[in-house]
């Protein structure tokens, strides 16, 4: 097992470094020049040069990378071009915001899956238990940024109840943080719920039909302990692994969310830095979307391994 | 096949919130406004073009000025609401007989927000900032006129110019004429620091800027204690945030026909006013299909100005002909030189011997760009013109391809700089307009009296006009939308600068 | 976006290789609806080639917002352009889109699976690792990336969207080709001395062929709702294009007075997304009895 945690942290490494030098020669490539943006119409090519050569992106690119990547390993993304402010500390101030919205997407998604879920499952060859299962179909079929456009046409504008955009910090005021953030984690938790449960329901019916809630249920149980004392558990290794996966594709889902819901988290960050080509700071909200991303996966396969006896062993 | 039953339940369900949400249009109610503090005293004025930091003389873009400027940073000058010169920190100011030497008059107990005082050093310190190195941004130019800065007292100072320039002055209104504190420039795009009746509060990136009164302005304290500027990317949640309570005023509606649910509704109060901003179809003078006037003519024709302006910006702005806006001194209607006429624009083409003509049509990626351009292209299809509308991210790339290589046949761009048909002027700006007279009537109207200068600029405007040297569809209008009890906004937006100081409520 | 996940359903990870053809079962409900809102979505694509009751891009300055009438069926947008024309128009867009993402997933993917799944050890393991990479730069992040190079157009949304998506066929068809390549007859024609070249076309091909169609509704589905947001967002096919994302979003400015002209794109958008999945749902039950959960 140690050496199973061993290789997959090598490979979890070097997927990071891979993609260290995938963004960097991505954004290299990139069209357009944040010296020329930041000087607006008009520059001369002196004054661009001068500040190219401030930032140094006037460097050949190996060095630029070394130089960026060395930066990364001590936290340090440099210094944006546009807003001449450190890239870190951009990118901190956002991430906490997205993680925040993301987590409560997480929670409501769980929310809705897990009860529906196991229940269209235990109910499967019932009419509420495909009620349910259809609600979910349609639910996963509804983009998440169109969920968010009716929930704020419905509770903020018609009826008043929630503020249609913004942000609060937390620690600000509380409340004012739980009314913004309702509506932007309800729309990114609904949809990614409803794909949730579609899968809880099939993991739930996989462990029914298995041979060890045969013999719970020979041993007396009714259908219902049985399922709850062993078939949630051993249902648990999917769902795992799905949320995992959820977690990832909740982190994407924030960035249309943050723009419908004007939430300064790194999706606007992203996009706003696209626009004006600030160069370190898409590299570098980029560059920690990626890694988010490998992280959750690297965690979900380790996981996997302590869960799952069976693949101790591999 | 029990599954259908459930799922078409759910569609019904879903239309029927649908047309609840049709029933029940503009009737919320309101929430507090922004801010700390008592309401009164508080306003949250909701933008759209973020500040990428707060420093105008290193970083370009409208968001800057219309922020900081008058409200923040004050000038010896300042555009009032009719676009007219007027003092600020100078009380007064003479012009010699050679209209070579400017001689400021400086209000005496102005201070700048870290305890600095505001005197005549300072006047010098900032103008020469303007030309040395410390300044990046292009409009630095209009500074080069300047030949020394002297100080005459601490209260007054003296500006020698090279030569006559009516532009200088007006200039001077403009974030080039900011003044600023020898000791307060260390750290300007996080800490600004003036002599404006507002100071920095916080500013969130991403969300928004709050202004606080300055304890110590030299002059008459504003009405507000804080004014917070809310910036929202998309027009459709600038309008929710209004209509939802969040924000108090609607400084720049980017969505004209979402108008409708709040000219209904007295809540609210709309006002049209104008602007600076031409919105101007480029086309490339200097290569390309666009380099023959024929063709050049025939696409000005082939456009209908006002149906654009009803398709695309719901009828709001005025038509204009040329690069003037009405509230420029030397204005004329030169709207007439322009009418729609498609059959003569297929003739003037194919006399051309361009009766298939492809364009590449490239466009910010800017709402006020993408839906007239959508109209254009509908129009021009008409007189057997393809536009391939391309969109490019403004600024980065409209600004690499179209602006500096002047890689394009046609763009659309609202250009809000002040007085910016000087621009037809250059020949290395991106029109590709090069004509001696122009140039040579451009410095005439700069150097000589200002009777003469409403002369000569009529005549450039004519000029560029005829030349079809651009097209403009129309003037942007300054759409404000504001909670009824909000009063002194700027119905006009014809300087850089948003001035909040006058708001009251 | 669930993009990313519905690619990779636990039940379809260690896929059952069961190719059953003979042994046909009556058509499940899910896949007769998926069917039917496939079929009608395909069908308004293909009569937009012949006839829309309007150019969907012509500007009518005089009839705009109407609203449904006798003339617009579904009613102008702001331009006065016919909606239900765009809406037919938006069909072929979200098709066109669908079918070239899946495309390039599978033409990419199912070779690296394949690949994967038959090379030696290392090979394997680097070509799924480098899998496991790319799934780290999801369609939206890798369309931003594009647009910001190629100027946003469809192709690049459907590039992005096809790259995105090549992990879940090259895992899919690497599950695939280890079952196969584990069977009696592979091995026996193993030792009968067939190349692998030979083994991989006349074996494991037709036999995970039901996994890809399955995974290819599943994709398709993905790729309708990355291609909406993507044009939300302005990422993806550029005006005056008709696209369903970009008609949503565009609709936006007149929610208030006119509802339903997000709701014509949005219902489409809806059931597209809903056919796709249901269809690969159906197809799943149908090649993969293991699956059924009906019994």
């Amino acid at each position: 097992m140690l050496l199973t945690v061993l290789r997959r942290t090598a490979v979890f490494v070097a997927s990071i470094v891979a993609a260290s030098v995938l963004v960097f020669l991505f954004m290299a490539v990139l069209p357009g020049d944040a010296a020329e943006v930041s000087l607006g119409t008009n520059a001369t090519p002196e004054a661009v040069a001068a500040v190219r050569a401030e930032f140094g992106t006037d460097r050949p690119l190996p060095t630029q990378y070394v130089d960026w990547a060395g930066g990364l390993l001590t936290g340090d993304f440099g210094r944006s071009l546009i807003s001449r402010e450190s890239v870190t500390a951009q990118i901190s101030d956002r991430l906490q915001v997205t993680m925040i919205l993301v987590f409560a997407a997480m929670v409501v998604s769980l929310l809705i899956a897990l009860p529906l879920g196991t229940l269209a499952a235990a109910r499967h060859q019932r009419g509420s238990g495909l009620a349910l299962s259809g609600v979910s179909q349609l639910g996963a079929a509804v983009p998440a940024f169109l969920a968010g456009i009716l929930l704020v046409a419905l509770f903020s504008v018609t009826l008043g109840w929630f503020p249609s955009s913004g942000w609060t910090a937390p620690d600000d005021d509380f409340v004012g943080f739980l009314r913004q953030l309702a509506l932007p984690a309800i729309s990114l938790g609904l949809v990614e719920g409803a794909v949730l449960t579609r899968y809880v329901r099939s993991a739930v019916l996989e462990v029914l039909r298995e041979d060890f809630l045969r013999t719970a249920r020979a041993k007396g149980l009714t259908r219902s302990q049985a399922l709850v004392r062993h078939g949630l558990r051993n249902a648990a290794i999917p769902v795992v692994t799905v949320l995992g996966l959820q977690l990832a594709a909740l982190l994407i889902g924030a960035v249309v969310i943050e723009r419908v819901y004007v939430i300064p988290g790194l999706g606007s960050l992203l996009l706003d830095g696209v626009s004006s080509r600030d160069l370190l700071l898409v590299q570098g909200v980029v560059m920690v979307l990626v890694v988010a991303v490998l992280l959750i996966n690297y965690v979900v396969d380790l996981l996997y391994t302590v869960i799952d006896p069976r693949l101790r062993g591999s | 096949m029990p599954r259908f039953v459930p799922q078409a339940t759910a569609l019904l369900a879903a239309g029927a919130l649908s047309a609840s949400l049709a029933a029940c249009g503009g009737t919320s109610t309101s929430s507090s406004g922004g801010g700390d503090g008592a309401k009164e005293q508080n306003v949250a004025i909701g933008l759209t073009v973020e500040p990428e930091n707060l420093d105008f003389s290193t970083t370009d873009g409208t968001g800057i000025p219309e922020a900081m400027l008058v409200n923040v940073y004050e000038g010896l000058v300042k555009l009032d609401q009719d676009g007219k010169i007027v003092p600020l920190l100078a009380k007064s100011w003479e012009i010699s007989d050679d209209r070579k030497t400017y001689t400021f008059e400086l209000q005496e107990n102005a201070k700048f927000s870290n305890g600095s005082p505001f005197d005549a050093e300072a006047v010098k310190f900032s103008i020469d900032r303007v030309k040395s190195d410390d300044w990046k941004v292009s409009l630095k130019s209009n500074m080069d006129v300047v030949r020394r800065v002297k100080v005459l007292s601490p209260t007054k100072v003296a500006v020698e110019l090279k030569k006559p320039s009516n532009g200088w002055l007006f200039q001077m209104t403009t974030r080039i004429g900011a003044m600023y504190t020898p000791d307060g420039v260390d750290d300007l795009p996080t800490k600004p620091v003036g002599t404006g009746p507002y100071v920095l509060k916080r500013r969130t990136r991403g969300d928004s800027i709050v202004l606080a009164q300055n304890p110590a302005y030299w002059g008459d304290k504003p009405a507000m204690k804080e004014v917070t500027l809310k910036y929202f990317k998309d027009g459709t949640a600038l309008n929710n945030a209004m209509l939802s309570g969040a924000i108090d005023v609607v400084g720049d509606v980017q969505a004209p026909d979402s108008l409708s649910q709040f000219e209904g509704d007295d809540r609210f109060v709309v006002t049209e006013g104008t602007t600076n901003g031409e919105l101007t179809m480029a086309l490339n003078n200097a290569s390309g299909p666009m380099k023959d006037p024929k063709v050049r003519e025939a696409i000005s024709l082939g456009i209908d100005r006002d149906a654009v302006r009803k398709a695309a910006w719901a009828g709001r702005g005025t038509p204009i002909g040329s690069m003037v806006p009405p509230t420029d001194p030397w204005y004329e209607d030169l709207k007439a030189a322009h009418p729609y006429d498609a059959a003569k624009a297929k003739a003037l083409l194919a006399q051309a011997g361009k009766s298939n003509l492809k364009l590449r049509f490239r466009i910010p990626n800017l709402p006020y760009a993408v839906a007239p351009a959508q109209v254009v292209k509908s129009q021009l299809e008409k007189i057997g013109v393809d536009a391939d509308i391309e969109i490019l991210e403004y600024p980065a790339r409209w600004l690499a391809e179209v602006f500096t290589k002047k890689d394009y046949d046609m763009s659309l761009v609202r250009h809000t700089e002040p007085r910016d048909i000087v621009t037809f002027g250059n020949e290395d700006y991106y029109w590709g307009y090069d004509n001696a007279q122009v140039q040579s009537l451009l410095a005439k109207a700069d150097s000589g009296t200002e009777e003469e200068q409403v002369a000569d600029m009529k005549q450039v405007a004519r000029k560029i006009s005829e030349d079809n040297a651009a097209i403009w569809l129309y003037l942007m209008p300054s759409l404000l939308v504001a909670d009824k009890d909000v009063k002194g906004l700027p119905k006009n937006r014809v300087s850089e600068a948003l001035d909040v100081t006058t708001i009251s409520r | 976006m669930s993009t990313g996940v519905a690619g990779m359903a636990p039940d379809v990870q260690e896929p059952a290789v069961v190719a059953t053809p003979r042994r046909r079962r009556p058509m499940t409900p899910s896949m007769r609806i998926g069917l039917t809102l496939v079929g009608l979505i395909a069908l308004l694509a293909l009569v937009s080639f012949v006839w829309t009751p309007y150019d969907p891009t012509a500007i009518d300055a005089d009839a705009r917002l109407t609203g449904s009438s006798a003339s617009h069926i579904l009613g102008t947008d702001k331009f006065g352009r016919d909606v239900l024309s765009q809406i037919m128009w938006g069909a072929r867009t979200t098709l066109f889109v669908g079918v070239v993402a899946v495309g390039v997933a599978a033409l990419l993917g199912t070779p690296l699976g394949v690949l994967a799944g038959m090379a030696p050890r290392g090979v394997d393991q680097f070509i799924m690792r480098a899998c496991d990479l790319l799934l780290a730069f999801p369609a939206l992040l890798l369309a931003i990336m594009f647009g910001a190079v190629f100027s946003a157009s469809t192709l690049t949304a459907m590039l992005a969207i096809g790259l995105a998506t090549v992990p879940a066929f090259a895992r899919i068809a690497r599950g695939g080709t280890l079952q196969v390549v584990r069977s009696e007859y592979v091995l026996a024609a193993r030792s009968a001395g067939r190349s692998r070249w030979a083994i991989a076309r006349r074996h494991v091909l037709p036999n995970i062929a039901p996994l890809l169609i399955v995974q290819s509704s599943v994709a398709f589905g993905i790729a309708v709702l990355a291609e909406a947001a993507l044009s939300f967002l302005g990422f993806g096919t550029k005006p005056p294009n008709p696209s369903w994302g970009r008609m949503l979003q565009e609709s936006q400015e007149t929610l208030h007075s006119t509802p339903m002209l997000s709701v014509w794109p949005g219902l489409a958008i809806a059931l597209a997304v809903l056919g796709f999945n249901m269809l690969g749902d159906g197809l799943r039950d149908r090649f993969d009895p293991r699956l059924d959960d009906r019994r």
